[in-house]
C-alpha cells in the first residue's frame, strides 16, 4: 500500500489551474521532496492531501483514507508542519503539546509520556514551561515538528519546514526528521526551496511546475537524466596549453574543453573519479598541476533544466483589493 | 468531549495571560455607567438662564422667587440676573445662556389687574432637549401667579395629580445598570469566543487546528463556551460594581432564587450573542474588521434595547428590530428582577425568548462556520 496517492488531482480556481491531474505514488517510509517555482501547486497539493481544501476532480488517498470521503481518517493518520509558525504565542510548550495531544483523543498517562519524549528529543525539555512568545524562529520550529507527531502518526508532512530559519537551526531540523523517521517508520512528504533540503532528506524528488509533475525520481536518477556535466578546472604551468588541452580532451568522460591564461575549464561526466586520471595525464607531460576545482552537478541544474527558471524563495499571497490582507479569502487576487 | 475542553481550556488560558484585556472588560462598562450616568442624568440640571428684569414690580419680584425656588430645589436652572436685554440675547446666541426670561414693563400692573400678563423666553432651541427642559420648568413656574385668583371652588373641582412611584427610590443612575451589564455582555462576546477564531485567522493558527481530529462543532461549541463562561464572570463583576458604586447593595435587594434568575438571563444573553459573533465574524480573516463592526454593533443593539430610552416611544421601525433584538429582553428582565422584586412568572417570557435565541444563534453560527480554508 503507498502511504500516499493521487490519481489525475485536479484544484482549479476559477479560471486559474493551480493543479493539472498530478498523479503521485509514495511509498510507505519514503522521504519524498516535492520541489516548485512560485505557484506551481506545492501548496495547494498540501491542502489537499490534508484535507484543508477539496480537490476540483481527481482522486487522492493518505494512508488509505480518501481525502475526501474520509477525512477523520486522514486528519487521525497525519501529521503537519504547516509553513507558518501556527504554535499560539500565549501559551507554553508544555501546553501546546498537551492540548494537540487531547485533540487526537490521548490519555493522561499517555499524553504526559509522549510529551515528555519528544520534548526532550526536540531539546526543549527545560523550556517546556515557557511561553511560546519567548521561543526562537528554530525553537518554535522544533516545537511544531514535535507537536506534528505527538498523536504518533505514520505520515508526517511539512510545508517549507525550514524556511526563514538560520543555517544551524536548519542543520539542526534536518537532523531531527533523520532521527524521527528512523525511530517512527515515518513516511515524509516535505515541500522545500531548499535544494539541499531536499538532497539531504529525500529519497525521492518531485519537481511541480505550472500544476504538473515534470519530473520524478531519486536525487541521483533525475541528476542522471540531464545532460549537463560536472565542471573541473585545472590550473597548470610548465605546458603549452594547446597540448595541455589535446591532452585532457582525448579522455572519454570529457566533453568540452575551454582555456583561460592557464586554466583549462572542462566539462566532465562523473568528475570526481575523472580528477586522478586527467591530472596523471598533464603529469606524464611532465605539467605542474597546480589547483583543481570541482563543480558538480546539483539539484539546482535538474531544477533549471524541467522548470527552465531557477526558483525564487517568496510565494505570492493573497491581498484583496478593498481591504488588504483583510477579510474573505475569495476576494483576494 | 475532550476534544471541546481542550479548545475551551486553550482560551481560558490564553484569556487569563491578558490581564489588561481582562481589567478592560470590567472596567469599560463600569466607566461607562459613570460617563452615561453623569452625562444624561435622567432630568438636565443647572442649565444656566438669564433673566431680565425690565419690570421691577411686585409681580417681578414673585417670578424672581420661583425662579429661585427652581434654582435651589430640582436644580433645573441656574438664574442669572442681567439687567441689558441686548447682552443676555448676545449671550444666548453664543451658547452661555440656555434661555433668556424677559420680564416685561407693566407685567407687575397686568398681573395685578387680572388680565394677560406675558413673559417673554427666548431659547436656544438648537439644544432641543434643553431648550424643552427650560420651557418646561420656567412654565411651571410662572404657572402660580395664576392659581392665586383661581377661586377656592374652582380649585377644589380641579383634578391634581399626585405620583406614587410603586417601587422604591431609584435614580437614574441606577436604571442604567442592566443596560451597563448587557453592554459588559456584548463586549465580552465581541472579545471571546469567534474573536479568537478571527485573530487565529489573522495570525495562521487556524490551519494548525484545522488540520487535527477538531470537528466542527468541537470548535464551535469550545470557543462559545469559554466566551460564555469568561464572558459571564465579567458581566456578574460588572454587576456588583456598578450597582455598588450606584449605591444598591446586591446582597441586600437579591434573594438567592433573584440572583439565580439573574445569572440565567446573563447567561442566556451571552450564549445568544455568542452565537450571533459567529454568525458574523465566522468567516472575517482581519480584526480590523471586527473593531468596524463591533462599534456598529455595539450601537445597533444597545440603545434600541431600552436601556436608556423606554422602547413604547420609537417609530414603528425601530420599535420592530427592538422586538427582535434579544438585548431589549435581557434589558427588561434585568430590570425587573433588580428594580421590581419580580420573580420567574415575570420574566419567563423574556428568557424564553432569550434561550430560542441563543439555541438559533448557536446553530446558525455552527453552520456559517467554515472548518476549511
Amino acid at each position: 500500500m503507498y502511504a500516499i496517492e493521487t490519481e489525475n488531482l485536479v484544484k482549479k480556481y476559477g479560471g486559474l489551474t493551480a493543479l493539472d491531474g498530478v498523479t503521485l505514488k509514495i511509498p510507505e517510509g519514503d522521504c519524498f521532496g516535492l520541489l516548485g517555482p512560485n505557484g506551481a501547486g506545492k501548496t495547494t497539493l498540501i491542502r489537499i492531501l490534508t484535507t484543508l481544501i477539496r480537490p476540483t476532480s481527481g482522486m487522492a488517498k493518505v494512508a488509505g483514507f480518501d481525502v475526501l470521503k474520509e477525512k477523520a481518517g486522514v486528519r487521525s493518520a497525519i501529521g503537519v508542519v504547516p509553513q507558518a509558525m501556527t504554535s499560539d504565542l500565549d501559551l507554553t510548550g508544555l501546553e501546546i503539546m498537551d492540548i494537540y495531544a487531547r485533540f487526537y483523543g490521548m490519555g493522561k498517562k499517555e499524553r504526559r509520556e509522549r510529551t515528555d519524549e519528544l520534548l526532550s528529543m526536540v531539546g526543549l525539555r527545560e523550556r517546556a514551561g515557557d511561553l511560546i512568545a519567548t521561543y526562537s524562529g528554530g525553537m518554535r520550529r522544533r516545537l511544531e515538528i514535535a507537536r506534528g507527531l505527538v498523536h504518533r502518526p505514520s505520515i508526517l508532512i511539512l510545508d517549507e519546514p525550514t524556511i526563514g530559519l538560520d543555517p544551524q537551526s536548519r542543520r539542526v531540523v534536518w537532523e531531527l526528521l533523520e532521527k524521527f523517521r528512523k525511530g517512527d517508520n515515518l513516511t515524509i512528504l516535505l515541500t522545500t526551496h531548499y535544494m539541499e533540503e531536499a538532497e539531504y532528506l529525500s529519497d525521492h524528488v518531485a519537481i511541480i511546475d505550472y500544476g504538473r509533475i515534470v519530473a520524478l525520481d531519486t536525487v541521483e536518477g533525475l541528476k542522471k537524466a540531464i545532460p549537463q556535466k560536472d565542471t573541473m578546472e585545472l590550473t597548470v604551468s610548465n605546458i603549452d596549453m594547446a597540448k595541455a588541452r589535446e591532452a585532457v580532451s582525448a579522455h572519454p568522460s570529457v566533453g568540452s574543453v575551454a582555456v583561460n591564461e592557464a586554466t583549462l575549464i572542462i566539462s566532465v561526466d562523473n568528475g570526481a573519479n575523472a580528477i586522478p586520471e586527467l591530472v596523471d595525464k598533464l603529469r606524464a607531460l611532465n605539467a605542474k598541476v597546480t589547483r583543481v576545482t570541482l563543480k558538480e552537478q546539483t539539484l539546482e541544474d535538474v531544477f533549471i533544466h524541467f522548470t527552465g527558471r531557477p526558483i525564487r524563495e517568496e510565494e505570492a499571497r493573497k491581498v484583496s483589493f478593498l481591504l488588504g490582507a483583510g477579510v474573505p479569502r475569495q476576494w483576494g487576487k | 468531549m475532550n476534544r471541546f475542553k481542550a479548545i475551551l481550556e486553550r482560551d481560558l488560558r490564553k484569556f487569563i495571560r491578558n490581564p489588561l484585556v481582562v481589567a478592560m472588560s470590567v472596567l469599560m462598562p463600569v466607566i461607562y455607567l459613570v460617563i452615561l450616568g453623569n452625562s444624561f442624568q435622567g432630568e438636565l440640571k443647572r442649565l444656566p438662564v438669564a433673566v431680565v428684569d425690565q419690570d421691577k414690580g411686585p409681580g417681578a419680584e414673585w417670578v424672581m422667587e420661583r425662579l429661585s425656588a427652581l434654582e435651589a430645589g430640582p436644580r433645573t436652572v441656574e438664574v442669572i440676573r442681567v439687567s441689558s436685554q441686548g447682552f443676555a440675547m448676545e449671550a444666548l446666541r453664543e451658547g452661555v445662556f440656555k434661555g433668556v426670561v424677559i420680564i416685561p414693563p407693566g407685567f407687575s400692573r397686568d398681573l395685578a389687574r387680572g388680565s394677560l400678563a406675558e413673559i417673554g423666553l427666548f431659547l436656544d432651541n438648537a439644544e432641543t432637549i434643553a431648550a424643552a427642559t427650560v420651557q418646561s420648568a420656567i412654565a411651571r413656574a410662572v404657572s402660580e401667579p395664576g392659581m392665586e385668583f383661581v377661586s377656592v371652588r374652582e380649585e377644589r373641582a380641579g383634578a391634581r395629580l399626585r405620583p406614587i412611584e410603586i417601587y422604591g427610590k431609584i435614580d437614574y443612575d441606577q436604571t442604567l445598570i442592566p443596560g451597563v451589564v448587557i453592554m459588559a455582555i456584548f463586549l465580552g462576546a465581541m472579545t471571546t469566543g469567534a474573536f479568537n477564531i478571527v485573530m487565529d485567522r489573522f495570525l495562521g493558527v487556524e490551519e494548525s487546528y484545522f488540520l487535527t481530529p477538531l470537528t466542527k462543532s468541537d470548535i464551535v461549541v469550545g470557543l462559545v463556551a469559554s466566551g460564555l463562561l469568561i464572558t459571564t464572570i465579567i458581566a456578574v463583576v460588572v454587576l456588583f460594581f456598578s450597582s455598588l458604586i450606584s449605591g444598591i447593595y446586591l446582597w441586600r435587594l437579591l434573594t438567592i432564587d433573584g440572583f439565580l434568575l439573574m445569572l440565567a438571563v446573563i447567561v442566556l444573553s451571552t450564549l445568544g450573542l455568542q452565537g450571533l459573533m459567529f454568525v458574523i465574524m465566522g468567516r472575517l480573516n482581519h480584526p480590523r474588521i471586527v473593531g468596524i463592526l463591533g462599534g456598529f454593533m455595539n450601537v445597533i443593539f444597545f440603545f434600541p434595547s431600552g436601556a436608556i430610552y423606554p422602547t413604547e416611544s420609537f417609530p414603528a421601525w425601530l420599535k420592530a428590530f427592538a422586538i427582535v433584538n434579544p438585548e431589549t429582553y435581557s434589558v427588561h428582565a434585568l430590570r425587573a428582577l433588580m428594580f421590581k422584586g419580580a420573580g420567574f412568572g415575570a420574566v419567563k417570557g423574556d428568557m424564553a425568548f432569550l434561550a430560542v435565541f441563543a439555541v438559533l444563534a448557536v446553530i446558525a453560527g455552527t453552520a456559517a462556520f467554515k472548518r476549511e480554508l
